[in-house]
């Protein structure tokens, strides 16, 4: 496998612009939707089959309820190293590419939806017109072709920053040191850290408060970590209901209390 | 872990049908192979039944998926494809265009599917041609019912442990849901079998009083895995997953979930098994007992199911 690429964005840099959102369409030639009013800047609500790109809009409010602080964050696909959507696809359209990315072939696709209740970031998006799954591919074209994804391109502050995933690392860990420096106390990198559920997150973030403040998951898992679980407690119920059909129908006849 | 922005799969009814159809198949099957291992004379009644029931269920499932995702082609690409990709998850398997996933219960229920439906037709062909005065094949008959009996187990449990393995918040922290779907198998089985029979009437009471007798216990499996259910939701504290509970047990779907999937489909028939009413009453209200038995178990598989898509 080629060098993992990932993806970098530091919130405390994001001005906003949604330039980022508008490269995206325009490059993976996303249709327009109509406006969604959702009490903020932020159009759309969540990620959708035209809107892989998302600057997200939070009001920090302090104990009074009055504005204390506006954050922005353009979010994306996170492209997991162990990713809920691909272990759950059940035909093998999702697949990860050699640079370490999470990829849909429509081609494949059967349109079961099961990727889209298995992201834990609500990413992935079922599109009723050719009815497959859709997301970010970190413009997959583009970076097979030497070029970075459209929206950290496009991007005017490198609030996004895109290249290898171990260079990356070490430059937010600079950045975020600091921010600690210059007063920001609560600044801390999300989904940099490889030791947790997901193995990492390619697409990784410098956050300026907990993540619960950008409705981020603290700890993310993995849907699939549940299977074995799941599947002994229902082996566990196959032995009790077998031993209850071995018990209810031996015996003479005649015992069965009729 | 928060829903915040999570989203639903947003599955139509037909996948609850076919869950609910999927259970009762399994549980069914199950039940007639261990009434013919323990006596195919006297439970003869219950394993032709059995059979006939789990090969007449399983048999819309393929069908359901297929309307679901739109082309017959689309739900072969569960089990292949021409060009398979190399890295398609944990442990998964690729042999020529087939590729097997075990940590996507989703696939590895096309499997089982597949294999149920193959057993399934066998074993009512067998009991099909020795009702028709055809030589009974006991050997083969063994071999597809304990075969088909693995298969029925998982075909009624999965559905449960591919709900677990998604990032819902009334899923992922539930762990019982595969439990619980394999018990309401059990019970939803024994009881369409026990409804046949008694609308069949002049039955061997004896087998037909056994077989209600398990289908209770079955209930009281059903009940014991719905409370951990609940419990085990419960317990992690979680203000998001808490709200999804929320929604189940005490929002708008408290209602079919209390009255029609506890009260009507479990702690009824009970009252009427443990109360001594069907032994004593007509076929009738046997029958009357396993319809209420049956809808229970679709109302508390649909019911489950759409609170944990809607929250």
């Amino acid at each position: 496998m080629a060098r993992t690429l990932a993806m970098f964005t530091d919130v405390s840099l994001c001005i906003g612009c949604r330039a980022c959102q508008v490269a995206c369409k325009q490059w993976n030639q996303l249709a327009p939707e109509e406006p969604e009013w959702t009490g903020t800047y932020q159009n759309h609500a969540h990620f959708t089959d035209k809107s892989y790109r998302l600057v997200r809009f939070f009001e920090e409010t302090d104990d009074k309820g009055q504005i204390k602080q506006w954050h922005m964050m353009s979010d994306v696909c996170k492209h997991c190293a162990q990713a809920g959507c691909l272990e759950a696809c059940p035909t093998g359209a999702i697949y990860r590419t050699e640079y370490g990315t999470v990829n849909i072939n429509q081609d494949i696709c059967n349109g079961c939806r099961y990727c889209v209740s298995a992201c834990p970031f609500g990413v992935v998006s079922f599109n009723h017109d050719t009815g497959t799954a859709t997301k970010c591919t970190f413009c997959n074209d583009r970076i097979h072709n030497g070029l970075g994804p459209a929206c950290a391109k496009a991007c005017p502050t490198q609030s996004i920053r895109f290249g290898f995933r171990d260079e990356l690392a070490v430059v937010a860990q600079q950045r975020v040191a600091e921010l600690q420096r210059l007063g920001y106390k609560d600044a801390q990198l999300y989904g940099e850290d490889t030791n947790g559920d997901l193995g990492g997150l390619n697409a990784f973030f410098l956050l300026l408060g907990k993540p619960g403040l950008y409705a981020l998951p603290e700890k993310p898992k993995l849907p699939q970590r549940n299977v074995i679980v799941d599947s002994l407690l229902s082996i566990g119920s196959a032995l009790v209901v077998g031993l209850g059909a071995l018990v209810a129908f031996r015996g003479r006849a005649g015992q069965g209390g009729a | 872990m928060e829903p915040g922005l999570l989203k639903s799969a947003d599955w139509p009814a037909l996948i609850d049908l076919y869950f609910f159809l999927g259970g009762i198949a399994g549980g069914a099957f199950v039940i007639a192979t261990i009434a013919n291992l323990i006596d195919s004379v006297r439970y003869r009644d219950i394993v032709r039944v059995g059979y006939y029931i789990a090969f007449l269920a399983v048999t819309p499932g393929p069908i359901l998926l297929t309307v679901d995702l739109g082309l017959p082609t689309r739900f072969l690409h569960m089990l292949m494809v021409s060009k398979p990709s190399l890295a398609i998850g944990m442990d998964a398997v690729t042999v020529g265009p087939f590729h097997l996933k075990p940590f996507s219960p989703m696939n590895a229920g096309a499997w089982v599917l597949l294999g149920f439906s193959l057993v399934a037709f066998l074993a009512a062909l067998d009991v099909f041609l020795e009702h028709r005065g055809g030589r009974s094949m006991r050997a083969f008959r063994v071999v597809v019912g304990v075969i088909g009996m693995f298969f029925g187990f998982f075909l009624a449990a999965y559905p449960g442990v591919l709900l677990g393995a998604t990032a819902r918040p009334l899923f992922i922290s539930a762990h019982w849901l595969g439990a619980l779907f394999l018990a309401v198998g059990a019970s939803t089985g024994g009881a369409a079998i026990a409804f046949i029979l008694s609308l069949q009437g002049g039955q061997r009471r004896d087998a037909l009083s056994r077989l209600m007798r398990f289908t209770a216990f079955a209930l009281i499996v059903e009940l014991a895995a719905l409370a951990l259910f609940i419990l085990a939701v419960s317990a992690t504290g979680s203000a998001g997953i808490t709200r999804a509970l929320a929604h189940l047990i005490a929002g708008p779907f408290s209602l079919p979930f209390w009255l029609g999937a506890v009260v009507l489909g479990i702690l009824a028939p009970l009252a009427l098994q443990f109360g001594g009413v069907i032994r004593k009453a007509a076929p009738a209200m046997t029958a009357l007992v396993c319809a209420l038995i049956l809808l229970g178990g679709f109302v508390v598989k649909y019911v489950i199911i759409a609170a944990g898509q809607a929250t």
